[in-house]
């Protein structure tokens, strides 16, 4: 979710932990204390955190608003926004700043109820899993009625234990002692429990606890990227308070950018170039910033010394340099590196071509570039042909080759014919590829294979004997498929597996069967129905 | 292949033993079975195979016993033998196997250091801060997951399980912490939670059923060396469901701070697979590099050259098996397991076919031992020479009686001369990506031989090396081979550059290292060459220089005539030492040839195999009361194959009605017409029989009857009615 740091923080979180690490070390065994329920650093000040997320300001100040002075008993929150918007920094943050106790889930982490639950006993709980204790939770609990009950306990614990601390010690306070006695239980992802058992008892009870629990002191935080909309809220429970962040403007996201960077200005002329770009594609904080990584490198690369001041003249250049490079990143997503020694770096270059997938640029890469037998070639071909052609077309297709099949498509040339042909065009990309029963499939394999092996016999005349024609290529075709299925260009339709009436699905490209037709000199086009 | 008909025909033999494989039984049972029908089973891939024909031998073999001790022996020595060779060249697969990858592997562990690097620069929480329940607020780019796609060429995975299986290995010896999992780990049905105790398993050794992030966090930090990357290896990521694996990618992303974890996927297929598995915001959480495996087809050369080219064992394929070897693994499978199983099962047909093929298995010892024991062989051998039909085969054509020792250690050297020259070949045609297999059926053929030295007159002439007197015989040979690999290669050798040329002596040089008469032949050339070497090089620069000035026809000419010499010499081997082993006597005793038993080996016929079963269900079951009943169907039979026997009468479609009315006459008839036939069966048992016949219940029998047809539909001989013909089971499987 929030990635965005301010360098200052950033810094003393790696000097903190340095010296926790030491710290550890003594005391690893020690028991965790209350104060582990806080954020655990040196409280920040309101300022800095305001500084630290820039385009957030409103909605931190809606926060501090909504989580009162300390003691103040709060109504359960709804943060939601999109994803990478910093919902989970700042709330993170926000109780770094004020200096209370709280319990964080994601439900990411705890994909489970069980282990939700367990969870957030553990740290109210105190308790660690490590070895000593055979990595077990402090409580076992499965069920919400549990939950409620060990909960309800742990906290008059907590609450109680605060109450006697600041009733002991008075104003005076220590160095690291929470601030007032509410505990707050945060809930991240919570869009993720929607899928566990189809919403239908955890998702109310999360929302209910507030009520079920009635105890003021405690204080309910859900953080989600969808709204709460999404959560079908007519289940009789009190609505939370939503806290709506927005996704971040592009001078929001200038600033975010700026924030770590050594040579601003040199950073700056390059987010000129590569923002607007980008801002119209995503506003995805971590998104933009894996993509502008790599372009950042490729834009300094004229650059002998990273320090300079850029003038008109070099950023122009520079902008010419990285020009190139703009329109390709933006539609890639996945860009593999290959990891070569020194002495391979010179097929380096092939290998990024061959990573830029959607830019058609397909010409190049006529080689299939892994290892398939001939049989699964022919099936994978045969899958594709099945998938892309109508059923009703199979008998004429495969008894007289082809001779019919081009005189109509002669015939056809009209402009309402075009049209038609448009739509059918249309029709098939929505549709996408066709379902076939596997009967259908075994026998345009049949049909291919023995035209293939036609030609296959005349190559090599010499061994007659031990291949026998039909046997040669369709011994063991159901194997082949289950591999097929298995490297996902086959996509089978659950049925029961007794009864012959599973289908099947190619999901190859056309341009994978080319690639496979080429290698196998197989005349594929001659075989497909254009419409 | 046939899982069913094997456990079917395994349990009513005694099982056998676990120790097979150093017993001495289960060989002979090999021998004894090939010469059957049931050869196809016996001879399949392990141990359990093995044992199915387990007590039909020996009452066969009790009318000769005169000749068992004799037989015995041999037995015992030719088991030895294939344990001896097999495992030399499974160790040979393995070496060559490993040293194909190390390359690859030492990437990956480098890959690994440098991302460790980058995750540890990011800072290095401590136990307090790792194993807390809220993430580490940092930059996005410490989010992300370093992730290794190895390529691994080849759609089939299986040959990749080991490879995997030993990047773990090397990866644990560098000291990361390493976790296989593999795709069963990642199903739909266990979820995540599956994946994660699978990988809780594999680090901390112990079974959780509440497995979570934080206990691997809290095990991290608790280890002594927390200083080493955590490996998570995935073997093949396109069968893992991908809605689990992105949900773990996310997952490890938030924690990978807190625990420095790198992924290791295979991708069997191309890069565009995780591309289209997974979603695009979990494959931005990836910082993906790509390490590719050698392809199949490379590995394959490889194997090749050390086992069937290099002779590790001794052991060796003829012609027809070699092309049989090469077409089976591109057309069927493709895959390497495949292609070693069926050598083998080539390997154990030949041992349990080939009388003599003991010898092989001394060759090997005597080699190993260096003639130390070298007495001792010759002596068995030549006890023993006089009953073996092939001896006598060749005493004919040597009417002055050759020894057999000097005629195998004549065929080892031919043998020998011959491998060197197919790797030269090999060599010489590598840049034109002409894969050894290939040019190993090619050489292996023996018509090429006999065509050209029935043309030769010195062909009988056994003592080594035909005399081939005139050089014109020998262009005729590579000549008339027009579309031939070798000449193919002869005539490119012809067109190479100085540069590959003087690279290609080199590794010919390195090759004939062991056989002086060609090695001599090769320096001769090597030294022509480098006598003009210098010059030709300075020839090279100036043209580099100033193009136009000298004629560099005078270069090329002199590079011309080299590589003509070279393929001169090349074509002169080819003539000289080209004996594809089938052509040299004695060659029996190493050399499998019999191609048809190892295809029915291989693919055999599992629906076949369950109809002959079904309908000759006493030969396995080998119950007294139905084994001499003919055709005639008796009560006493297995459901099943009175079914389908009575199948047999139908067409296409089978009406239930009829077909339970008939089951039921024959399950319910006191057996009057097996009466006169049945006599020899003991009494008691058969009264018994049809007293109970007689309390059948009709319901019982329509379970019986249910059963049977549900067996049948299991087996893929039938199919269920349909909604159009509720009457009616339609028959899928006919004849044989």
């Amino acid at each position: 979710m929030g990635k965005e740091e301010s360098p200052q923080v950033t810094r003393r979180t790696t000097r903190s932990s340095s010296s926790a690490t030491v710290a550890t070390k003594t005391c690893d065994s020690h028991p965790l204390t209350i104060k582990d329920l806080v954020f655990g650093e040196d409280p920040i000040s309101l300022n800095d955190l305001l500084s630290s997320f820039p385009g957030r300001r409103i909605q931190i100040l809606e926060l501090v608003r909504l989580l009162g002075a300390s003691n103040s008993p709060m109504l359960p929150l709804f943060i939601y926004g999109g994803s990478s918007s910093g919902k989970t920094s700042i709330v993170l943050q926000m109780f770094r700043h004020l200096n209370r106790p709280f319990v964080y889930s994601s439900c990411r982490t705890c994909y489970s109820p069980r282990i939700l639950f367990e969870s957030v006993l553990n740290q109210l709980l105190l308790h660690r899993k490590d070895a000593a204790n055979g990595y077990l939770s402090a409580k076992r609990c499965e069920r919400p009625s549990d939950f409620v009950n060990f909960l309800r306990e742990a906290l008059s614990n907590v609450i109680n234990n605060f109450k006697g601390n600041s009733g002991k010690l008075g104003t005076k306070k220590l160095v690291g002692q929470a601030d007032g006695n509410m505990v707050y239980l945060i809930f991240d992802n919570l869009e993720l429990v929607r899928e566990w058992d189809k919403s239908s008892t955890i998702l109310p009870f999360l929302f209910n606890l507030y009520d079920i629990l009635k105890m003021p002191e405690v204080g309910l935080i859900f953080v989600s990227n969808t709204s709460p909309d999404t959560y079908y809220s007519n289940m009789g429970y009190m609505e939370p308070i939503p806290v709506y962040f927005p996704d971040y403007t592009e001078d929001d996201l200038r600033q975010i950018f700026m924030k770590n960077q050594a040579n601003r200005k040199l950073y700056s002329s390059f987010l000129d170039v590569v923002l607007r770009p980008f801002c119209r594609i995503t506003r995805r904080v971590d998104e933009l910033s894996t993509a502008f990584l790599p372009l950042f490198q490729k834009y300094c690369e004229p650059l002998h010394d990273l320090g300079v001041v850029p003038n008109e003249e070099m950023k122009r250049r520079l902008f010419s340099h990285l020009q190139p490079q703009i329109a390709p990143s933006l539609n890639e997503v996945f860009k593999v590196s290959s990891q070569s020694s020194p002495a391979a770096e010179s097929n380096k270059e092939t290998k990024k071509k061959s990573s830029r997938r959607k830019l058609g640029v397909c010409a190049e890469i006529d080689e299939l570039d892994f290892h398939m037998s001939t049989s699964a070639k022919y099936l994978l071909l045969s899958a594709f042909l099945a998938s892309r052609n109508p059923a009703t077309l199979d008998a004429s297709l495969f008894d007289s080759m082809g001779g019919i099949d081009s005189r109509k498509r002669k015939r056809k040339s009209s402009q309402k014919s075009l049209e038609k042909k448009e739509n059918a065009e249309q029709e098939l990309l929505m549709k996408g590829p066709g379902t076939f029963p596997l009967e259908r499939l075994l026998a345009i394999f049949q049909c291919l294979t023995s035209v293939a092996e036609g030609s296959i016999d005349e190559e090599e005349q010499g061994d007659e004997g031990v291949q026998g024609g039909d046997g040669g290529l369709m011994s063991d075709v159901l194997l082949q498929l289950s591999s097929l299925c298995n490297a996902n260009f086959i996509v089978k339709g659950g049925s029961c597996p007794l009864e012959g009436s599973t289908r099947y699905r190619s999901t190859v490209c056309e341009d994978m069967a080319l690639k496979v037709a080429r290698s196998l000199k197989f005349p594929l086009s001659k075989y497909l129905y254009r419409r | 292949m046939a899982p069913t008909s094997a456990s079917a025909a395994d349990s009513p033999t005694q099982s056998a033993p676990d120790t097979i494989e150093n017993n001495l039984q289960p060989f002979f049972v090999l021998h004894k079975a090939s010469s059957r029908k049931s050869e196809k089973r016996s001879a399949g891939t392990g141990k359990t195979r093995r044992r199915i024909d387990l007590s039909p031998s020996p009452t066969k073999k009790t009318e000769k016993s005169e000749e068992c001790d004799e037989q015995h022996r041999f037995e015992q020595l030719r088991m030895e033998a294939f344990e001896l060779v097999w495992s030399k060249i499974d160790s040979t697969i393995k070496d060559v196997l490993r040293g194909i990858n190390t390359n690859v592997f030492d990437e990956i562990h480098r890959w690994v250091c440098e991302s460790f690097n980058t995750i540890k620069s990011f800072g290095t929480p401590g136990i307090a801060e790792a194993t807390r329940a809220f993430p580490i607020v940092t930059d996005a780019s410490c989010k992300l997951l370093f992730a290794g796609l190895v390529l691994t060429k080849n759609m089939e995975f299986v040959d990749d399980l080991l490879t995997f299986e030993e990047v773990g290995l090397c990866l644990k010896s560098h000291g990361c912490h390493v976790a296989n999992l593999s795709s069963l780990d990642f199903s739909a049905k266990n979820g995540i939670g599956g994946c994660l105790r699978g990988l809780l398993r594999q680090f901390l050794m112990a079974t959780l059923d509440a497995a979570d992030m934080s206990i691997l966090a809290s095990w991290y930090r608790e280890q002594e060396n927390n200083n080493s990357p955590v490996v998570v290896i995935i073997d093949d990521m396109e069968r893992c469901c991908g809605s689990v694996l992105s949900e773990f990618i996310l997952m490890l992303s938030e924690w990978v701070v807190k625990i420095p974890i790198i992924l290791l996927m295979g991708v069997s297929t191309t890069l565009d697979a995780p591309r289209n598995l997974l979603p695009s915001n979990v494959l931005q959480q990836l910082c993906p590099s790509k390490f590719v495996l050698g392809s199949p087809a490379e590995r394959m050369d490889a194997v090749v050259e050390a086992v069937l080219v290099k002779q590790c064992s001794g052991f060796s394929v003829g012609h027809k098996v070699a092309v049989f070897l090469r077409n089976y693994f591109l057309n069927q499978d493709g895959t390497l397991i495949s292609f070693i199983r069926a050598l083998k099962i080539a390997c154990a047909l030949h041992f349990s076919m080939e009388p003599q093929s003991f010898i092989l298995g001394g060759l090997l010892d005597e080699e190993e031992q260096e003639g130390e024991k070298s007495g001792l062989l010759p002596e068995i051998i030549l006890k023993n020479a006089p009953q073996l039909p092939l001896y006598v085969r060749n005493q004919m054509a040597e009417q002055n009686g050759k020894s057999l020792v000097h005629g195998l250690s004549e065929l080892k050297g031919l043998h020998k001369c011959w491998s060197i020259v197919v790797l030269c070949l090999y060599e010489a045609g590598n840049c034109n990506k002409i894969r050894l297999l290939d040019l190993l059926c090619e050489a292996l053929d023996p018509d090429l031989y006999t065509s050209k030295a029935s043309n030769n007159v010195v062909l009988e002439n056994d003592c080594g090396l035909p005399i081939t007197s005139d050089r014109s015989m020998r262009r005729k040979y590579s000549t008339s081979q027009k579309g031939g690999l070798i000449s193919q290669i002869i005539h490119k050798v012809r067109d190479l550059k100085a540069a590959t040329l003087y690279q290609l002596l080199k590794n010919w040089e390195k090759i004939t290292m062991d056989v002086p008469e060609i090695h001599d032949k090769v320096k001769e050339l090597q030294s022509e060459f480098r006598f003009e070497d210098g010059k030709l090089k300075q020839n090279v620069d100036d043209i580099s220089k100033r193009h136009s000035s000298l004629s560099p026809l005078n270069s090329e000419k002199d590079s011309k005539a080299i590589s003509e010499k070279a393929a001169a010499l090349l074509d002169s081997l080819v003539g000289d030492f080209f004996r594809p082993i089938e052509c040299i006597p004695f060659h029996e005793i190493v050399c499998f040839k019999s191609v048809e038993k190892l295809q029915s080996a291989l693919i055999g016929d599992p629906r076949r195999r369950i109809q002959v079963d079904l309908l000759e269900f006493y030969k396995i079951l080998r119950c007294s009361c139905c084994s001499k009943s003919g055709n005639i169907l008796l009560p006493s039979m297995h459901d099943a194959s009175v079914m389908y026997t009575l199948a047999q009468e139908h067409g296409d479609l089978i009406n239930l009605h009829d077909w339970f009315q008939s089951f039921k006459t024959i399950v319910l008839r006191p057996s009057k017409k097996g009466k006169p036939k049945l006599k020899q069966s003991p009494l008691p048992k058969k009264r018994k029989d049809m007293n109970e016949s007689e309390n059948k219940s009709e319901a019982s029998i329509q379970a019986r009857f249910c059963r049977a047809v549900t067996e049948l539909q299991i087996n893929g001989l039938l199919r269920m009615p349909s909604r159009r013909r509720p009457d009616c089971v339609q028959r899928v499987a006919f004849g044989l």
